[in-house]
């Protein structure tokens, strides 16, 4: 997955848990840039009657660094507060939710956006309502019209969003996670010897039913960006740095007698993510939680993992003879510069015609966005590789198929980039566990929050 | 600011990356020992006293004479329950936290207090 339970100590705590990390230019609102942070992996849609809520005693941040140097610039922190209006039903209606202060709705969640920068703390809002998450055409039967109205526009022309969305990351879990299988190309798979497959099959969406918590916010660039918009592509400086991370208070201690968890002591990073399978595909397993707890610019001592990623060496072993361009560059042992620069550095002018989003020198996970560039009008899922600059690596669009953009540039494809001797193979620039955009049954939004209308658990799943 | 670790510069200094390796992890608070000698204790402020043993020492070393706040806690930190994570039975250092504050203290003679109220 992208990076859902991709740690085993996060893994037991998901409303602490990052799933996604977006950044892109608004496409309606071309002046600001969007972000958006993910929470709680898999939600089943009927989760009642406890229905999914974020952590209160979590501190959600999403952080932008402006300046090259992979340290927080801005950081937007989000805290929740829960609410019981009758604390005497297990219900979490008692009727219909029509709106955000419907006496209906029993457990409420509220948040907090706070700013920070230059060492300064400014409280943009408080008090803003979470929407309910989408039960049923009974307790929420106008769901999208009531997410809506939990779209807030606070101070600064800024939009902010907390809820329930529609996960939409696509990946076929189901066929990774069995030891590679991609299953277009299953039959050319090892198999161990047991010839299970003969032949093609479709991809299928594990997450294609399943919600997550977003957190999203609507920023104009001029705020974001190291003295004001910069508005040309070949400035450093039109480039930021993005990536979320949860921390909890280091004591967190079950009052038996209470009833109630006690929480102490100062916050502590405990979840981190930027690029999309950074920590789940080339962390290995014993340093993910020690990784979601570093900040990216202590990355570098990850640089290896990215330089010589294990799942290059597995796909000529686990797909003989589909690889061996690939097979003798894993071999030779040569550092992969071209993965260093699209995750850890950016991608330096000079590479990609018109393109750039280059951080510098520091070797920090961060989705790099250059809001420069606009909104395409005519988008490819592929992102830079599809030749689409508004999208992956260039930030994060909530339609990218990041999964197939990481899957082909490990397996080769942008090896060239940085040197123009080597032929990917054949394969390279086919691979995909056969999704698209069009796997998310939900769709997605053409405006904020643009992830789509949670999954109702009454239709979820559908008989 | 630091993004892993927000307290109080006054209490909880960013980290070093090494230094940062050798933290408590979030849940070794509530499992117990990460090193030889540690003891949790858990006091809710007014509401109880000891609630946790989870290891004793059986390594030596010279206990501090008296107490030794080896840095402040800010007034501010003090709301809400404080716990209190003994670190090493042997030099009685004891890390103390409070609201969002966190402050290291050693202690023998407390520290031998807390042990007899366990046994």
């Amino acid at each position: 997955m992208s990076s859902h339970r991709e740690a085993p100590e996060i893994a037991k705590d998901p409303v602490a848990d990052s799933t996604d990390v977006y950044a892109f230019v608004s496409p309606d609102r071309p002046d600001t840039v969007t972000l958006i942070a993910n929470y709680i992996p898999l939600e089943g849609p009927a989760g009642g009657p406890n229905f999914y809520s974020f952590g209160d005693e979590v501190l959600y941040e999403i952080h932008v660094d402006n300046d090259a140097d992979a340290q927080a610039d801005i950081t937007y922190q989000f805290r929740f507060q829960t609410m019981l209006t009758n604390p005497d039903t297990f219900l979490y209606n008692t009727g219909p939710i029509l709106s955000l202060n419907s006496p209906n709705w029993n457990s409420r969640q509220f948040y907090t956006v706070t700013r920070l920068s230059g060492g300064r703390s400014q409280v943009l809002a408080s008090g803003l309502s979470c929407p309910p998450c989408n039960i049923g055409p009974l307790s929420t039967p106008d769901y999208a019209r009531l997410a809506q109205s939990a779209v807030h526009d606070i101070p600064g022309g800024i939009k902010v969003f907390a809820g329930q969305r529609a996960e939409g990351f696509y990946v076929d879990l189901g066929a990774v996670f069995d030891l590679a299988d991609l299953r277009p190309f299953e039959q050319l798979h090892a198999q161990y010897g047991m010839n299970v497959f003969s032949g093609s099959a479709p991809g299928v969406n594990a997450t294609a039913q399943l919600n997550v918590h977003s957190i999203a916010i609507q920023v104009p660039i001029s705020q974001l960006l190291w003295g004001g918009r910069h508005g040309d592509v070949a400035d450093q400086a039109s480039v930021i740095g993005v990536w979320t991370s949860a921390s909890r208070q280091r004591v967190n201690l079950w009052d038996a007698e209470r009833s109630q968890v006690v929480t102490s002591g100062p916050f502590h990073q405990v979840s981190r993510l930027a690029n999309p399978l950074f920590n789940e595909v080339l962390i290995p397993l014993g340093l993910k939680d020690l990784w979601n707890t570093l900040p990216p610019s202590d990355d570098k001592r990850f640089a290896d993992r990215v330089a010589h990623p294990e799942l290059a060496g597995l796909l000529p072993a686990l797909y003989p003879g589909v690889f061996p361009n690939l097979d003798k560059l894993v071999k030779s042992s040569k550092p992969r510069a071209d993965l260093e620069a699209i995750l850890l550095t950016g991608i330096p002018s000079g590479i990609v015609t018109g393109f750039q989003n280059f951080t510098g020198p520091v070797l920090a996970d961060m989705l790099r966005l250059n809001t420069a560039i606009p909104p395409s009008t005519n988008a490819s899922q592929l992102g830079v590789l599809g030749g689409d600059l508004a999208g992956f690596p260039n930030g994060r669009r909530v339609f990218d198929d990041v999964v197939s953009i990481e899957l082909r540039a490990i397996a080769g494809v942008t090896v060239p980039l940085v040197d123009k001797t080597f032929t990917p193979d054949a394969a390279a620039s086919k691979v995909t566990d056969g999704l698209t955009a069009a796997s998310v049954p939900s769709g997605y939004l053409s405006t904020f929050p643009y992830l789509g209308v949670p999954y109702s658990g009454f239709s979820t799943p559908s008989s | 600011m630091s993004p892993q670790s927000h307290a109080d510069p006054a209490v909880d200094t960013p980290a070093t990356a090494s230094e940062r390796s050798r933290l408590m992890s979030r849940r070794s608070v509530l499992r117990g020992a990460t090193g030889v000698g540690a003891v949790g204790l858990a006091a809710a402020t007014g509401a109880g006293t000891a609630v946790a043993l989870t290891r004793q020492t059986t390594q030596t070393a010279a206990p501090a004479a008296r107490p030794i706040a080896m840095a402040a806690m800010p007034p501010n930190a003090m709301a809400g329950p404080l716990v209190v994570y003994l670190r090493d039975t042997n030099t009685g250092e004891m890390d103390v936290f409070a609201g969002t504050g966190q402050v290291r203290v050693r202690d023998s003679a407390l520290v031998a207090q807390l042990l007899r109220a366990m046994r």
